[in-house]
This record gives C-alpha cells, sequence and structure tokens, in this order.
C-alpha cells in the first residue's frame, strides 16, 4: 500500500481543489462523491463572489487537471460506509449505488430522447423538468448520462437500452460495495442550505415566488430553468421587485444559532445581477447586520451605490401572501418605522447546514459542525466542515490541508 | 451627542426579573415587527430593550409605550435571541408604579415576599380598630345579620374614607407620571441631533375624541384582540374587567340602599343578580389567570401572584359571605370579617399593586395617542 495515499470525501469544491493539489504533489488520491457529477453546490452557482464571474470556469480549470492526473480516482454516487483503522492504516468502506450507465456513453442524446418519463429536476430544484435519463446539468462532470431510478421504469419499459448504440446502458445493474485502503482521510463533505420548511413566518411552500437564495442562484444561471432570466417561478412574468431576507434561519436560536457567514455576500450579489438585469428592477435587503469583511467591503460600497437597491435594517418578521404576492413586514430601524411592503419574489438567505456523515472517530460540535480538536491522528477536514465558509477560503484552506496528506 | 451613563443596578433588576439576558438582544427589530400593537410611526419595543440593555431608566421611567404594550408575547416568540421583550416591559411597567408610587413603602411591600406579613396585618388592624370603636368586635348571636357585626354607618363611612385616602394617592402617582413622559418628550423634540421624524405636522386628534376612542378601545379590548398569541388571556380579561365593573356599581347601589331603602336585597331582586352575575365573571375569569400562568410557572413574580390571589380570595370570600348568610353558616362572621380584609387590601393598595395598570395604562394610550391623526 502506498503510504502516501489519500481518501477524500466529497467532490465539492474543497475536495476537488485538495484532490489536484495532492495528486500533483505525488499522491494516490481517491474522490468520493455521493451525487453522480462533481461541483457540489458550486456547479449549481450563477456567479461567484465578489468578480462575479461564472463558477464553472474554475471548475473546468479543475476537472481537467484531474482528467490529466494519472494519481486520482473520481468515485461517484458512492457514500462511505464505513472507515476504520489509524493514521497511515485507514480501511474505508464504500457503498456504490448501481451504475446504469457506464463510462461508454458518448453523451450523444438518444437514449433521454426516447424515454418517455418526465420529472423534476433536481439540479434545478424542482423548477424545471428534465428526462429520467439525463445529463445531471450541461457541464457536468463525469460527463456522461445519468438514470435517476427513483422515476425510471425500467423492466417495463428499456426504450433507452435499446436506443443506445455503444452498449452504454445496463438497467440490471446493481449496487456494490468497495473497500479502499489509504493512509490518510480527508473530509470534504460540505453543506447544504437551511431547511426553510422549518421557516413557517416565511410562508415557505405556500407561493412559488418565495425562494431560498441557492434556488436564486439557479434562476439567475445562464443554463438555470429560465435560462438566466429572472423571472417570477409562478406565472413566468419578469420579477421587477425582490426582497432579500437575510439570516433566514440563521442567527436564530430557533433554527441555526450561528452566523452563516456567506448569506450576506450571496445577496449582495444576487441583488447586484438581478438589478443588472433591468434599469427598472428594484432590490430590497432586509438584514440584520450586512457581515461582509475584509475587501469584500468594496463590494458592498458598490451595492450601497447601487439606485436600484435599497438596504433595509430591520429583521423581516413575516412573510405573508397578499393576492398571492408575498409581503415582508420589518422595522426599519434607521428610521424607526414600521413596514409591510409587497413584492413579486422574495428569496431567503438562508444559512449554511454541514453535512457530516456519522463515522467513527468524528464527533460535532453543538452546532453540528466537526469539533476540530476531537478529530483523529490522519484525519482532517476542510469547506464547511468547521464553520460556514466561503469559496475563496475554502479553496485555500484545501489546499493547505493536502500538507496533511502529504506527512 | 447622547450621554449615557448606565445605570447597572436597573439593568441586573431587570434581568433578574425576567431571566433575559439583554446583551442577547441584538435589535434585529424582529419584536416591533411582530408587534400588533406597534403604530407604524411610533414604534416599541425594539427601543425599550435597547435603552433597558444600556441602562437608561430614566428615559424608559418617562416611556408611555411601556403601557401600550397588552403583553400578548408575540415579541417573546418571534425572538430570534430568546430575549423576552414582552417580559422586559412587563417588569418596566412594574418598576414605573413603584417609581411613581406615593407613600413608596406602600409599593414596595407589594414588591416583596417579606413584607407579606406587614401588608396582611397593616389592614386586619385598623379593621379590628374600627369594630372596636364601634364597640361591635365580638360574634353577635342569632340569624346571621353582618350589620350587626359592622354597621352599616361604619363600614361605609371608614371605606369610603380608605378608597378617598388611596385614591388620594393614586392621583400623585399618575401626576408624577404624567409630568415626567411629557417632560421627557419635550427634551428629546428639543434635541438638535435627533430631527423630528415627520410626526409634528400632523394636528393632534382632539383631546375628548382622543380620550373617547381610548375608552372604547379598553372596552371593547380591542387592543387586547389584536395579539396572536395567548388570545385566551384576552377573554379572561375581559371576563375580569366587565365582572369587577359589574360589581363596581352594584356596591354603589348597595351603599345607597343601606340608607334609602332595605337591605340585604331579596336574591331575585335585579341588583342582586347582577351582582352574583358579576360575581361569577370576576371569580371564572381571575380563576383562569392563575391557571394560565401555573401552566407557564416563570411569567410571574411576587407581586404579580400577590395582588391576582387577593383578588380571587376577594371574590371567593365574597360569594362564601353570601352562602353563609343563606345558610346560616356558624363561622359566616369569621368569613366576614376575613373578606372584609380582603376589601381593604385591594382598596388600600390599588394605586400600588398591579391594579394601578388600569390608571397608567389607561393614560398612555390616551398621552401615545395625542399627536397622532385619528383613524
Amino acid at each position: 500500500m502506498d503510504k502516501k495515499s489519500v481518501l477524500i470525501i466529497g467532490g465539492g469544491i474543497s475536495g476537488i481543489t485538495a484532490a489536484v493539489e495532492a495528486a500533483e504533489a505525488g499522491c494516490k488520491v481517491y474522490l468520493i462523491e455521493k451525487r453522480p457529477y462533481l461541483g457540489g453546490q458550486v456547479a449549481r452557482m450563477n456567479e461567484y463572489f465578489p468578480k462575479l464571474c461564472p463558477p464553472y470556469c474554475g471548475l473546468e480549470i479543475n476537472f481537467k487537471r484531474i482528467r490529466n492526473s494519472s494519481r486520482i480516482e473520481v468515485i461517484t454516487s458512492a457514500e462511505v460506509e464505513n472507515l476504520s483503522g489509524t493514521a497511515g492504516d485507514f480501511t474505508i468502506e464504500l457503498r456504490l449505488e448501481p451504475e446504469y450507465v457506464n463510462s461508454s456513453c458518448t453523451v450523444c442524446g438518444d437514449c433521454s430522447a426516447v424515454c418517455p418519463v418526465e420529472a423534476k429536476d433536481s439540479f434545478n430544484f424542482g423548477m424545471s423538468m428534465h428526462k429520467a435519463i439525463d445529463l445531471p446539468h450541461e457541464l457536468s462532470y463525469p460527463n456522461r448520462f445519468y438514470l435517476d431510478d427513483l422515476v425510471c421504469q425500467k423492466e417495463s419499459c428499456k426504450k433507452c437500452e435499446e436506443a443506445c448504440n455503444y452498449d452504454a446502458i445496463n438497467l440490471e445493474a446493481a449496487p456494490g460495495k468497495r473497500k479502499i485502503k489509504v493512509g490518510s482521510v480527508l473530509f470534504c463533505t460540505g453543506w447544504e442550505p437551511y431547511d426553510p420548511t422549518n421557516l413557517k413566518e416565511y410562508s415557505w411552500g405556500e407561493s412559488p415566488d418565495i425562494l431560498n437564495n441557492v434556488m436564486m442562484e439557479r434562476v439567475g444561471a445562464p443554463n438555470g430553468p429560465t435560462s438566466g432570466k429572472i423571472l417570477k417561478p409562478s406565472d413566468g412574468e419578469p420579477a421587477r421587485k425582490i426582497a432579500f431576507v437575510q439570516c433566514a434561519g440563521s442567527r436564530d436560536e430557533n433554527h441555526l444559532p450561528y452566523c452563516s457567514a456567506v448569506c450576506c455576500s450571496a445577496s449582495l450579489k444576487q441583488a447586484i445581477y438581478f438589478t443588472e438585469q433591468d434599469p427598472e428592477n428594484r432590490a430590497d435587503i432586509f438584514y440584520i447586520d450586512l457581515r461582509v469583511s475584509g475587501r469584500n467591503e468594496d463590494f458592498l460600497k458598490r451595492v450601497e451605490e447601487n439606485q436600484q437597491i435599497r438596504l433595509i435594517k430591520g429583521k423581516a418578521s413575516e412573510v405573508s401572501l397578499l393576492e398571492g404576492s408575498p409581503v415582508i413586514e420589518a422595522e426599519d430601524i434607521l428610521s424607526g418605522r414600521k413596514i409591510r411592503e409587497q413584492y413579486d419574489m422574495v428569496v431567503l438567505a438562508t444559512g449554511v447546514v454541514p453535512c457530516i456523515p456519522g463515522l467513527k472517530g468524528i464527533e460535532l460540535d453543538p452546532d453540528g459542525f466537526i469539533a476540530k480538536d476531537a478529530l483523529e491522528n490522519g484525519l482532517s477536514a476542510g469547506g464547511c466542515c468547521f464553520e460556514p465558509k466561503d469559496v475563496a477560503s475554502s479553496v485555500r484552506e484545501s489546499t493547505g490541508l493536502v500538507i496533511n496528506a502529504l506527512q | 451627542m447622547i450621554e449615557i451613563s448606565p445605570d447597572i443596578a436597573f439593568i441586573e433588576k431587570l434581568q433578574g426579573a425576567t431571566g433575559s439576558q439583554l446583551t442577547t438582544c441584538m435589535q434585529c427589530g424582529a419584536c416591533t415587527a411582530s408587534c400588533s400593537l406597534s403604530e407604524d410611526q411610533d414604534v416599541f419595543p425594539r427601543k425599550q430593550m435597547i435603552m433597558a440593555a444600556w441602562g437608561m431608566r430614566d428615559r424608559l421611567m418617562a416611556d408611555p409605550h411601556v403601557w401600550t404594550c397588552h403583553q400578548c408575547g408575540d415579541c417573546s416568540v418571534s425572538c430570534p435571541r430568546g430575549v423576552k421583550p414582552g417580559e422586559i416591559l412587563a417588569a418596566l411597567r412594574q418598576e414605573q408604579i413603584v417609581h411613581y408610587s406615593k407613600p413608596a413603602f406602600l409599593a414596595r411591600w407589594m414588591q416583596k415576599p417579606a413584607f407579606f406579613p406587614a401588608a396582611i396585618l397593616f389592614p386586619a388592624a385598623i379593621i379590628i380598630l374600627i369594630l372596636s370603636l364601634a364597640g361591635t368586635f365580638s360574634i353577635p348571636e342569632g340569624p346571621v345579620d353582618y350589620s350587626e357585626f359592622f354597621s352599616h354607618a361604619w363600614l361605609n363611612g371608614s371605606f369610603t374614607a380608605l378608597f378617598v385616602l388611596s385614591t388620594i394617592g393614586a392621583v400623585i402617582g399618575l401626576r408624577r407620571f404624567t409630568r415626567n413622559v411629557f417632560t421627557q418628550r419635550t427634551v428629546q423634540k428639543t434635541n438638535p441631533d435627533k430631527p423630528d421624524q415627520g410626526q409634528s405636522p400632523q394636528a393632534p386628534q382632539p383631546a375628548l375624541r382622543g380620550i373617547l376612542t381610548v375608552l372604547g378601545r379598553i372596552m371593547s379590548h380591542r387592543d387586547f384582540n389584536s395579539c396572536d398569541e395567548q388570545k385566551s388571556r384576552s377573554v379572561t380579561h375581559f371576563l375580569v374587567f366587565w365582572g369587577f365593573i359589574l360589581l363596581l356599581f352594584v356596591t354603589f347601589f348597595a351603599i345607597l340602599s343601606t340608607i334609602f331603602f332595605e337591605y340585604p336585597l331579596s336574591i331575585l331582586n335585579p341588583i342582586k343578580i347582577a351582582g352574583n352575575l358579576g360575581a361569577m365573571m370576576l371569580l371564572a375569569g381571575s380563576s383562569f389567570m392563575i391557571l394560565n400562568r401555573l401552566r407557564k410557572r416563570d411569567q410571574s413574580n411576587y407581586a404579580d401572584w400577590f395582588f391576582l390571589l387577593s383578588f380571587w380570595l376577594l371574590t371567593f370570600s365574597g360569594m362564601l359571605v353570601e352562602g353563609a348568610r343563606f345558610h346560616e353558616w356558624s363561622f359566616a362572621y369569621h368569613l366576614y370579617f376575613f373578606h372584609l380584609v380582603m376589601v381593604w387590601i385591594i382598596i388600600l393598595y390599588y394605586p400600588y399593586t398591579k391594579f394601578a395598570h388600569f390608571l397608567y395604562r389607561t393614560v398612555a394610550m390616551i398621552i401615545t395617542r395625542s399627536g397622532r391623526q385619528a383613524g
């Protein structure tokens, strides 16, 4: 067994960065991802903060580095079931989802064309439809089709299998298991947005025009459900007035007691790309404190100078519906008045919830993040495992973490 | 520039009374936004929260908004930090009553369990003194007739005198409160650093109409009903409120009858029926209030309990006294004496207990309404 080998759990931006850095430094790398594609949350983003450039640009460079490296093995649709051993000698047991579409896939699309089943596209949070066999998204890596076995009719249909000219589809594929031995393990298991169904006071689920911030990224993305035009999900009309509700579930002892750190930047960014779509567009940001630090403060300045954006100090206490449109109630603290305003769309800036697998050697702190001091020797963690973090700091940290694998 | 000299003892007192850590308040305004009574231009309780956290006792003592709150708890539920603005305002109301009360020692008696014996024995002793002076401090023989024990003339005379005395106390307290509120308002209005936020161009509402509107709102419990949390509180208060007013009229008529007509009244006399109905409403309402408090034990303190329990005991003992007369119970006069002590406690202490809320809140509601347009 190669002493310098590392298994990275999570193929988001943190895991990918660590993987290419470790491989280029001479390490054998196993990159485990539970989804059928790499990129994690970043793959769904419209623009990066604060440069407002497309995130896929950076991801593609990294995908190229993965392709060019002989030391990285990417294992998608896989989850870690068990972790045992000590530093230098870990054994990881993986559970592999059935691989209905193998690497012979050429992304020709013949299967999807004949597929009779349409389902909500989870990549776009159900705001668009796709086929039961489809590309996860147009730039997904590994670049191959994916069969959603929850909706596929399988044996009773088989149309895709017949249509495929490359023997890439096997509807009888079974789940598998695999054991890997490595010297060290790196957790980059990432985060998910706080479940907005808990936010009853914000009328979640009562109107399609009340979204959360990750959905807003899809609505703004050129490869999203509306091809990047920000339209009201309810009727497809352009949204002219959007409210951003900060701390939707963060800094709240009934929800997440901690500050999720990235939502302020995210909403400022979204307000900018929304108002840039049309000079008539108006954005209101309801905040408790605007938490943007360091050089990002320049970005805040840019928002403050934007005449189309209003920053309103005051937590939105309620989002209700009036004739179908969302209405926000808050105190405008700086003027000491109560306000009640109607919007075309409301974006809830939901916070960061860590996704930590329940494995031996991992202890959680009261907020559900990995307790830093309790990590066993040979294990390390990056990305949002310890605390909410933005992409730039995650990337910097992942690069540094590779040293743990090399020692 | 606002100069702030925080009253640390005051901050600690508020925190102790409510179990709320004032520094955890992050001034997000969720409390104000969720409050159905906070007016659009004149908001609370977020402002009171920062004044409390900074120990600005003087400003808070002169703040009528402490009283416009009906403590429904909407703000405490919506608070993301677990601070309880509703409880803080309740503590501030109690603090204001103590602050404005004259003589101050009576208000202090109501606050601490240590003074409980004094608070009870004082009225009992005075009643015994009056009875001794009247020469009737002994259990009369024969069928139960309370006027044998405490003659109507002595009863009406002494209790009216007592009511006048405590009302003088109440008026002094209210005057101090009102004066302080207006002084503080003038200070704030003339503060050049804090420009008036466009409230002055509005014509003040005619005083009488303002007062009538407020009284209408109180009688209908409109403000109470607008709360989302704890709707039942409005119902129980409505029962106690109208039960009490009914009994007040009945008492007034009873005093007249002892002078001009026959007394006691027959059980079928409309006045008697009204009295029994009022007592029933009062007992039901106050019993529900006690049950509601028992369910969430943290929401009440000694002063609150003292007032509520004395009110309940007053009602309950009054009903027993009536029953004792009809059924010729042997301990009727003991009950009657107990009931009279409760009556004294209520009348003597009304400007100093939570009972004073009806005065302060009414005045505060009228003050906060003036300077705002009707509608």
